[in-house]
């Protein structure tokens, strides 16, 4: 019995440190919210490592047939139309941004004026955001910022600009 | 010499076809959500479109009256829900603006009550039994400011272009007429 136990114990020790290993090597892919507003499906992710950093990203589905419009228009739309696609840190975030906002998909130019107005190809679209996680060692609340619009060739949902979406996010220290 | 009396001339003559043809200015349909004015935005042969403002007072009361008028022009009377934001609204508004035929044509004999979403709020903020959940979209009224319960909105044709619009509109304002 004794022996077995010799054996046993050594097997278990390096299927732990493979179990660990393999953790710090695939990272963490965190939802941390999800939602529908305004017939827009959201969903926010944190995925990452160490050593490689961590990506926020909030995913939007708009309904079938329906676009949204690019991250990069005004905030008041181009001669007042559109609303960007936009995912952000508030004021107050632990969060830090380490770099810019990159979508998914490219944009293109609507098929009438003002040109300017870019919208994405209809359906769903990722934002992201790389992020580095605050020097903590627990979980701490905080917020992000959301804004979209969805149209179609000839009908448009309400907007939502500057929505604030609690999320739950790891220190830094949790993973290490 | 002969030339400094070419430039007079013509600088009379530029007068002249100012004073005589003066410019009209061009009539806008985007609201101006600050007045408390409703306003009279276009009136042609056979088609007017008023804005309603919050401000002026109460909803029904105001679509009673704007009714009241259509009927006297013997104009259908219809609520259009916009906003400013909206690239699909804008569309239908340039194509009036522009006199596109095929709209003015769809739109002959209506009275378009325009309220603009940002100002009177969407069927979930308290505009009264007023249901939608995308704009533009279209009610019609009866001769007493009450919804018929035929509604339109801009699900019910593909692009936004006057070949379109034009066809499905037509049907919607004079399909029970």
């Amino acid at each position: 019995m004794k022996l077995h136990s010799l054996f046993i114990l050594p097997f278990l020790c390096v299927l732990a440190a493979c179990g660990r290993s393999s953790t710090a090597a695939q990272g963490i892919s965190l939802s941390l919210a999800s939602f529908t507003e305004n017939y827009v499906d959201v969903s926010i992710h944190l995925e990452g490592s160490v050593g490689e950093g961590y990506i926020l990203s909030a995913t939007f589905t708009p309904p079938d047939g329906y676009h949204l419009y690019s991250k990069d228009i005004p905030l008041n739309g181009v001669e007042g139309l559109g609303r960007p696609t936009l995912l952000e840190l508030t004021e107050y975030s632990q969060l830090h941004a380490l770099g810019m906002l990159t979508e998914s998909v490219k944009t293109m130019e609507p098929n009438f004026e003002p040109k300017e107005l870019l919208v994405y190809p209809s359906g769903t679209v990722t934002l992201s955001l790389p992020v580095e996680l605050p020097a903590r060692d627990a979980w701490l609340d905080d917020t992000v910022k959301i804004t979209f619009m969805a149209c179609s060739a000839s009908t448009c949902k309400p907007p939502v600009t500057g929505m604030i979406v609690p999320i739950r996010v790891p220190g830094a220290g949790v993973y290490k | 010499m002969n030339k400094r009396l070419i430039f007079v001339l013509a600088g009379f003559s530029l007068l002249a076809c100012n004073f005589l043809f003066p410019q009209k200015a061009s009539p806008t349909l985007n609201p101006e959500i600050s007045s408390s004015e409703n306003e009279q935005i276009l009136e042609l042969a056979e088609l007017t479109i008023v804005r309603l403002h919050r401000q002026a007072g109460d909803l029904q009361a105001m679509l009673a009256t704007e009714s009241k008028k259509a009927a006297a022009l013997g104009q259908v009377p219809v609520v259009e829900f916009d906003a400013t934001w909206c690239p699909p609204c804008l569309a239908i508004d340039s194509a009036i603006e522009s006199r596109n035929e095929l709209i003015l044509s769809a739109y002959r004999g209506i009275y378009i009550i325009k309220l603009d979403v940002d100002e009177w709020g969407w069927s979930n903020s308290g505009v009264q039994n007023f249901n939608f959940d995308a704009i533009p979209v279209y009610f019609k009224l009866d001769a007493e400011g009450n919804q018929t319960g035929e509604v339109i909105d801009g699900g019910a044709w593909g692009e936004d272009i006057p070949e379109n619009i034009a066809p499905v509109m037509d049907e919607f304002f004079y399909s029970g007429k």
